[in-house]
């Protein structure tokens, strides 16, 4: 199990990075075993399977013109089956808008991710997730609130963790490093995972930072901080375990760089073949997230991979009728463009309401 | 059942993609989420996966081809309607509903094109379906609520004509109440009153790049048409000991309209540039990109010949026929069509002698030729008989000055008239 003294070794500043299984599937480590039981491990790996499939499926939907932009999470997803794994019913969790697999934990429904997706600002309502913030499309902004969400932690004594989410590129925004110094200053209960998945859209980590790694950047603040191989579920469920461990104790923030690759674009705008090689694609896909749980499940026999077929297919059934669901969803109403922020809407929204109001009319009501 | 579906904005704003290649045939069997086409877009090259399962019924476009955010790509028979819905569609779709859907021919297309896309988003339900995809008004399946529809059956009124003011337009009983009292004519019942007596056909997007490219010439530019008329005889004459020599040579009118127009426009710039207000500015073309306007059978389209200072009679008129054959044919490209500094109309080869042609904007100017005639002339104080060409052109007013016109056009009859001055200004400044 990682522990104080892991931590002690795998030091930031010597860019050593915490990793358990090799891209094979074999522990690096003879006579390792795994800290989670069988059952949790083949779990995991349908969660990730599942979570795999609904990616592909959300990224066709759109190319169908079904659905407006989406922001793939294929290669990053054991980052999120391992967050799902240890976040509780208590914790918060604050999104980026690239977790889809821990969204799907903390209990959103996939209906409300593609109605968020299709436009509909009904789909931030997550009517079954206790205790997460809405997804966050501008960059790092979430990482302030979840700072001061450990502040009210700590302020009304709840003994419950926060896991915040950023990119790699969002660690050169300023948010990152006043919630980062407020986090270790207030000693909050804050879980900072960086998705380091080596672009910010199509900006290399060799232009987004001189420093060594992005877990440094935490020591920075005295936040403790590990580089961990983020497509390596064990690894990442050991740390994070071990972080909200420690924010339980009440030793504050914790940072996580987890070191993975996004497989995919960055949103559906977005053609990777532009910024990167097809050698750095293949160099990680065989590190594979997917591929490497399977590799270890084929090798320990835990469980029938002849299913996986069916198991897909009928996973892409659920996704579906989620799909549909959502698209059955009414329209949402012009007026709840315009309510609720003021009591008395202002003389100028009023004109922008009706603007837009006799536009849909001359347009025939199509929007 | 038919379901069209139409090139979905992929990338925030996208406007068009070019189609690189298909995946599917006509006649092909799919199901929902296979690749259907791999297009480019400004964002980027994709495969658009089926929204729905079934049989390709048709495909629109080519690969090369630019297409438009809401265009149609493929036409799919969907599978799988049965029952009650079946019958549904059966009572409410004319039997022959694809008659009614005109196909939009493939074509190299002039400039850009704007299609008015109705919106890339896709219904999910069935009723969206009808509603939207089905080209007919008449096969429009009317939005109405179980109680109204049996309602409206008891009175014997037919659900589809009655406007309903529910949800989406449904028909509420409301609705059916009002109608039975004021009976009003749906908007649907308007449109099948004219479909009855005219023909409605969708434009094709020649057609409409056409409309766009006219309007916007109109719009823009300050037309200003100067006529006259010249004696040709020796041109004419010119013209046959050339087609007359056992070399081979035929030439029509038309190369030595381009020659002459060509080198006068040499010393008269302005009638070979363009008028960039926005910019406070005039661009003067270097290059002499003389545009052609031919007619073919899809509609207008103006192919260019570049640097037609440059090239012999022999050559340009082997350059016409190659791109009139390409036109014939549609298969002008993109290339074909654009970089034109200035532009001709031959109209006279089918008919009319004069006429007030529309600039080809950007240009500044267009040279309209007539159907030559027999006339009399007077020549040395007598009437003789003469072959007269009649001129017309349309200019910017805004940057070429009626003076100026005067001048070029003096410059290019007189080539014209005397065939020679072709040779003796060739290569060089007049």
């Amino acid at each position: 199990m990682f522990n104080q003294d892991s931590l002690d070794k795998h030091r930031a500043l010597d860019n050593r990075m915490f990793q358990l299984l090799s891209e094979d599937g074999k522990p690096l480590e003879k006579g390792w075993k795994p800290s989670l039981s069988n059952e949790e491990i083949v779990q995991a790996y349908k969660d990730l399977l599942f979570e795999r499939t609904a990616d592909l499926m959300a990224v066709s939907y759109q190319r169908q013109g079904r659905m407006f932009t989406y922001p793939p999470n294929l290669g990053q997803e054991a980052i999120h089956i391992a967050t799902g794994m240890v976040i509780k019913e208590e914790d918060w969790l604050v999104p980026a808008f690239r977790e889809l697999g821990a969204w799907l934990a903390k209990g959103v429904s996939l209906r409300e991710i593609f109605l968020y997706f299709k436009g509909n600002e009904e789909g931030s309502h997550f009517t079954q997730a206790n205790r997460m913030l809405p997804v966050s499309v501008p960059i790092a902004s979430q990482l302030v609130h979840a700072a001061g969400l450990g502040y009210a932690m700590n302020y009304n004594s709840e003994k419950a963790a926060v896991f915040a989410f950023v990119g790699d590129g969002g660690t050169s925004e300023g948010d990152f490093h006043e919630a980062l110094n407020f986090a270790a200053v207030w000693n909050v209960p804050v879980i900072f995972v960086v998705q380091n998945n080596q672009f910010a859209i199509s900006v290399p980590m060799s232009m987004q930072t001189k420093s060594v790694n992005i877990a440094v950047k935490g020591l920075a603040y005295n936040v403790p901080s590990v580089l961990v191989d983020g497509n390596d579920l064990f690894a990442m469920h050991e740390v994070l375990s071990f972080a909200r461990a420690q924010a339980m104790e009440g030793k504050g923030p914790f940072l996580i760089e987890a070191r993975t690759f996004r497989m995919g674009a960055h949103t559906t705008s977005d053609d990777p073949t532009r910024y990167r090689t097809r050698e750095e694609e293949e160099h990680w896909a065989a590190k594979d997230p997917l591929k490497r749980l399977k590799s270890f499940i084929e090798a320990n026999n835990l469980f029938d991979l002849s299913q996986e077929d069916e198991l897909v297919a009928e996973y892409k059934k659920q996704i579906d009728s989620s799909f549909e669901a959502a698209e059955q969803h009414p329209e949402y109403k012009l007026d709840d463009v315009f309510a609720y922020m003021y009591s008395d809407m202002p003389d100028e929204l009023k004109r922008q309401k009706n603007i837009y109001e006799n536009y849909l009319n001359q347009s025939g009501g199509a929007k | 059942m038919r379901y069209i579906f139409k090139f979905p904005d992929i990338g925030e704003g996208l406007e068009e993609g070019k189609i690189i290649e298909w995946y599917v045939e006509k006649g092909q069997s799919i199901a929902s989420g296979d690749p259907l086409v791999k297009m480019e877009t400004d964002k980027v090259v994709t495969d658009i996966p089926s929204p729905k399962g079934g049989i390709i019924a048709q495909r629109f476009g080519v690969p090369g081809e630019t297409v438009k955010v809401g265009s149609a790509l493929v036409e799919i028979d969907i599978e799988g309607l049965e029952g009650v819905q079946a019958q549904e569609q059966a009572k409410t779709e004319p039997a022959k509903a694809t008659e009614t859907q005109v196909e939009e021919k493939g074509f190299g297309v002039v400039g850009t094109i704007e299609v008015a896309g109705d919106g890339s988003y896709l219904p999910a339900g069935t009723e969206g379906l009808v509603q939207r995809d089905t080209l007919s008004e008449k096969s429009r399946k009317v939005l109405a609520t179980p109680v109204a529809r049996a309602m409206a059956r008891e009175l014997g009124l037919d659900i589809n004509l009655i406007a309903g003011s529910g949800p989406a337009g449904r028909v509420t009983t409301k609705d059916v109440e009002k109608h039975r009292h004021h009976p009003m004519p749906a908007k649907s019942e308007q449109n099948l009153v004219q479909m009855a007596e005219n023909e409605i056909v969708p434009i094709s997007q020649i057609r409409k790049t056409i409309a766009k490219n006219m309007l916007r010439s109109k719009h823009n530019a300050a037309h200003m048409s100067v006529m006259d008329e010249v004696e040709v005889s020796r041109l004419v004459e010119f013209r046959k000991a050339i087609n007359d020599n056992p070399e081979g040579i035929k030439l029509s009118y038309l190369p030595f309209i381009i020659k002459a127009v060509a080198i006068a426009l040499k010393s008269h710039p302005v009638m070979n540039a363009e008028l960039d207000l926005d910019n406070e500015r005039i661009i003067y073309k270097k290059a002499i990109n003389i545009g052609l306007a031919m007619d073919t059978e899809d509609g207008l389209v103006v192919p260019v010949i570049r640097n037609a200072d440059q090239k012999s009679l022999s050559q340009l008129a082997r350059e016409i026929s190659n791109l009139a054959e390409k036109a014939r044919e549609r298969k002008l490209n993109l290339s074909d069509l654009k970089d034109g500094t200035f532009s001709i109309t031959s109209y006279g080869s089918i008919g009319g002698y004069f006429a007030v042609p529309v600039i080809n904007y950007p240009q500044s100017a267009i040279l309209g030729i007539g159907r030559i005639a027999d006339k009399p002339v007077i020549k040395d104080n007598a009437v003789v008989p003469g072959k007269v060409m009649p001129i017309s052109m349309s200019v910017d007013h805004r940057i070429v000055d009626g003076g100026e016109v005067a001048r070029f056009l003096n410059e290019v009859l007189s080539m014209l008239k005397e065939p020679l001055l072709i040779w003796a200004k060739e290569g060089g400044e007049a």
